[in-house]
């Protein structure tokens, strides 16, 4: 019982900061600062484990491909399995997984510090709403960089699908055929469709992460908890999201 | 870091993204967007099949659209061919279904037509042939077989004739052999005679034995006789191989296609058949010895000339070919 | 400074640095009750701060001051009871949009991630008063007040409580308040620094009219500068008078708070001693 008041309050709590967070949207423009520094966090530092991850998925799946469709004379598919699971799912889910790792519990032990430092206090009594100032800008910047981060993703995780297609043995398809299939079997659509996703998880995952930490109690011991809770619920909620969304977008 | 810089870090991540965003679109969609509207073709079929939203459209094997969509149109089914504007496709083009591999779905092949032909207009109807798809050649080799063996017996029949009337070609040719012997005897005798005056050059018969129009139809006639005996050997290595294509195969679809049934009921045909070429083969010698008998000859030669429209017959039913083509398909 | 005014003798309040004047605020606590959870922290307390007035709050440690403050401020909301601020819930957005209030953290709440000089034009840049020009000007002269104008380009991690204490007040005097509330201002603070404390806000009621609450438990400031003191223990308060009335008062919790001695005799130093041998 416990624990469902406190799912339901966490789900409330977050729809009214969204809702907070929105009435202020006219305020980005005057904002720009504070957006872009965020998009400095959210986009330009996640970048480089972004694409190292994407790399080894791509490699991962042709090579797991490669073994398991040699069983029946189709690996010429492999690029179309690689092209197709890295931009339809794997792109877009791995990166708001790391998201959620690198961002989020940033974002949410900023929060959570502010919070418990009564900084958040302070900005209340200034008449400046935490939801409008520290929630607002972090909100657009992951709209505006999710896409971004998204074709580095599929874009490096293709061609390290090709790599191993090309140079591992026991695949053994030509770098040609691979694109091939990809390129006739990835439609732009489904790019789209990736893109889509990582957007509503993205979204999610600071929601989340700002939320969490804004609620924070107590002392700094708090802190760590919070942090914890907020990746935690942030991959959670990815992956029940990614069916609905998946469904959603069919 | 100053501000500045940030900015101007995020700036150019983000122009960055959005220029490999537009590769990406560029490389995947062929940059869609700014083409004109393409061409569009309506292809009405019996039954489309596997045919599907998206599956290629081939001019002479070169990918030149795809299928926009399908739809019921009364009685049959169309399909919409949406073909690159750039590609002229001739007025009395055909376009058929045809399968691209064993699970790699189907296209909409289109063949070049003729070469001054004007080309479709948009929207325009193009003809179209069915094919037999897989599913249906597979169960008409059972029947295939069946009418195989009927068109041979018929002419195993003809040659051999039935064993209890004792009225097969062969067997009355013996019979007239037998019968004559003695006339036959005499007749090459008064040859003798006829032969010696040749020899000796005198006589009009000479002349019109050593004629060479007559001489050159003999001739000619030998080599038709030849001529259909190979054919019949190629037509019995041809259904040989195509058996042994179709046996070889081992895997799902080796299974598939072998039915024991239809392969024996081959086989035996086959073995008529060759048996009936051999023989013909050693009737050679009889037929020169009867080379003066005309009544003997044309007789021979109706016969030879049946024998002839039944392996033509036999060259052009189409099923054979559509094995044959099934055959070279698979394996 | 007269400790005996008790009526404040300006209603309008008048902006330090643009001597635009706005009406005095007044406080009213009715009845406010808080309990967190089980744990009841402020009992039954009703009190009036009129304009202009300065009201200091006492009381030992746990007493439940800076929760009382902090209702006030509207940052936590009454189980029962009512706050009004100007006659408005102070919780309520509309509320601080047409009231300035400002508190000063005990800690300072400094927000760690901007400059001195940024935290301190933080309020006048989002609520657009002035150019940039003007919000230095005012930025440096509150920085000044407080002598903290070097510090301007320091982090507040880089400075000390004492110089956080300030930087806070210095950050609440830009925000030209009308109602201004301190949570131990004093505390951290040599004594010097504690006389100027007082001085400002003496001057602050004096000069521009601003209702301030203090909280505190230092002796010398609530008996000097403040118009009426209230002395709250275990949550309730149990008294409520000018500091002459205070300082007659016979009431033995409020003498023995107001006057403590140190007895070597006392019962609770015995427990400091080493256990003897039996």
């Amino acid at each position: 019982m416990k624990q469902i008041n406190a799912v339901l309050e966490g789900a409330g709590s977050m729809v009214m900061l969204l809702l907070r967070a929105g009435s202020y949207a006219g305020s980005l423009p005057r904002q720009w600062a504070r957006f872009v520094e965020q998009c400095y966090l959210i986009g330009y530092t996640t970048l480089p484990i972004v694409t190292i991850l994407s790399f080894f998925i791509g490699t991962v799946l042709a090579l797991e491909a490669g073994y398991s469709m040699e069983g029946f004379g189709a690996k010429e598919f492999i690029g179309s399995l690689v092209g197709l699971s890295m931009a339809r799912e794997l792109g877009p889910m791995m990166t708001s997984v790391l998201l959620a790792g690198r961002v989020g519990s940033a974002i949410t032990a900023e929060l959570a510090s502010m919070k418990v430092y009564h900084e958040v206090d302070a900005l209340t009594t200034m008449n400046i709403p935490p939801a409008k100032i520290l929630v607002l800008p972090r909100l657009a910047a992951v709209l505006v960089m999710m896409p971004v981060l998204i074709v580095f993703a599929n874009i490096v995780g293709w061609f390290g699908g090709s790599v191993v297609a090309r140079y591992v043995s026991s695949v053994g398809i030509s770098s040609e055929s691979y694109f091939a299939a990809l390129r006739h079997y990835t439609k732009f659509k489904d790019v789209m469709n990736g893109m889509a996703k990582a957007e509503v998880f993205g979204f999610v995952v600071v929601l989340v992460c700002c939320n969490i930490g804004l609620n924070t109690r107590g002392g700094p011991r708090e802190i760590g908890a919070a942090v914890t809770r907020a990746v935690v619920t942030s991959l959670i909620l990815i992956l029940i999201l990614d069916y609905f969304v998946t469904k959603l977008l069919m | 870091m100053n501000s500045t810089q940030q900015t101007a870090r995020v700036g150019l991540f983000f122009l960055l993204g959005i220029a490999l965003v537009w590769v990406t679109f560029e490389t995947l969609s062929d940059g869609k967007i700014f083409e004109p509207r393409s061409h569009t073709l309506i292809a009405g079929f019996d039954d489309l099949r596997q045919l599907k939203t998206g599956d290629e459209v081939r001019l002479a094997g070169v990918r030149v659209g795809s299928v926009q969509k399908t739809r019921l149109a009364g009685r049959h089914a169309e399909a919409v061919l949406e073909i690159d504007p750039k590609v002229p496709i001739a007025g009395d083009a055909t376009a058929t279904i045809a399968m691209s591999g064993l699970i790699g779905g189907n296209y909409v092949a289109i063949d070049m037509g003729t070469p001054g032909a004007p080309a479709l207009a948009d929207g325009a109807e193009i003809k179209t042939l069915t094919t037999p798809d897989l599913n249906t050649l597979m169960s008409d080799i059972g029947g295939l077989g069946k009418q195989l063996q009927e068109s041979l017996g018929t002419f195993s029949a003809a040659i051999n004739g039935d064993p209890k009337t004792g009225g097969g070609i062969i067997q009355k040719l013996e019979k007239i052999l037998a019968d004559n012997t003695a006339r036959l005897n005499a007749t090459m005798t008064n040859l003798q005679e006829i032969t010696d005056k040749i020899n000796r050059g005198d006589g009009t018969l000479g002349k019109l034995v050593n004629d060479p129009k007559l001489h050159d139809e003999l001739l000619a006639t030998v080599d038709e006789i030849k001529a259909t005996a190979t054919q019949a050997k190629e037509f019995v290595a041809n259904a040989q191989s195509v058996m042994d294509q179709v046996k070889s195969g081992q895997g799902a679809l080796g299974t598939l296609v072998y039915d024991p049934k239809a392969a024996a009921d081959i086989k035996a045909s086959i073995a008529d058949l060759r048996s009936v070429s051999d023989k013909l083969a050693k009737g050679e010698g009889t037929l020169g010895k009867l080379i003066n008998d005309d009544g003997l000859y044309d007789s021979a030669q109706v016969t030879i000339k049946k024998v002839d429209r039944t392996l033509d017959g036999l060259n052009d039913s189409g099923p054979i070919t559509a094995v044959g083509i099934v055959a070279n398909a698979l394996f | 400074m007269s400790a005996e005014t008790t009526e404040a003798n300006c209603s309008k309040t008048r902006n330090p640095f643009t001597g635009v004047e706005a009406d005095a605020v007044s406080v009213r606590v009715d009845g406010l009750s808080k309990k967190f959870g089980d744990l009841a922290v402020l009992r039954n307390i009703s009190f009036d701060v009129k304009p202009g007035e300065i009201f200091v709050i006492m009381g030992p440690s746990g007493s439940g001051k800076s929760v009382l403050l902090r209702h006030i401020a509207g940052l936590e909301a009454p189980t029962s009871g009512t706050v009004a601020v100007d006659g408005l819930d102070p919780t309520l957005e509309e509320t601080r949009d047409r009231v300035r209030l400002a508190l000063v953290f005990q800690e300072g709440a400094l927000f760690n991630s901007l400059s001195v000089y940024d935290n301190l034009a933080l309020y006048p840049r989002e609520h657009r008063s002035g150019n940039e020009m003007a919000i230095s000007e005012r930025v440096m002269h509150a920085l000044k007040i407080l002598s903290v104008e070097k510090s301007a380009n320091q982090f507040p991690s880089e400075l000390s409580g004492g110089m956080k204490k300030r930087v806070s007040i210095a950050r609440a005097l830009v925000m030209e308040p009308q109602l201004l509330l301190y949570d131990e201002p004093t505390s951290e603070l040599d004594p010097v620094m504690g006389a100027t404390i007082s001085e400002i806000i003496a001057t602050l009621k004096n000069e521009y009219s601003v209702t301030s609450i203090v909280v505190t438990h230092d002796r010398d400031l609530a008996l000097t500068i403040s118009n009426r003191v209230g002395i709250l223990m275990a949550g309730k308060l149990i008294s409520l008078g000018t500091p002459g009335e205070l300082r007659k008062s016979q009431e033995p919790r409020i003498v023995d708070f107001l006057n403590p001695k140190i007895d070597i005799e006392h019962p609770r130093f015995k427990q400091l001693e080493t256990p003897e041998n039996p």
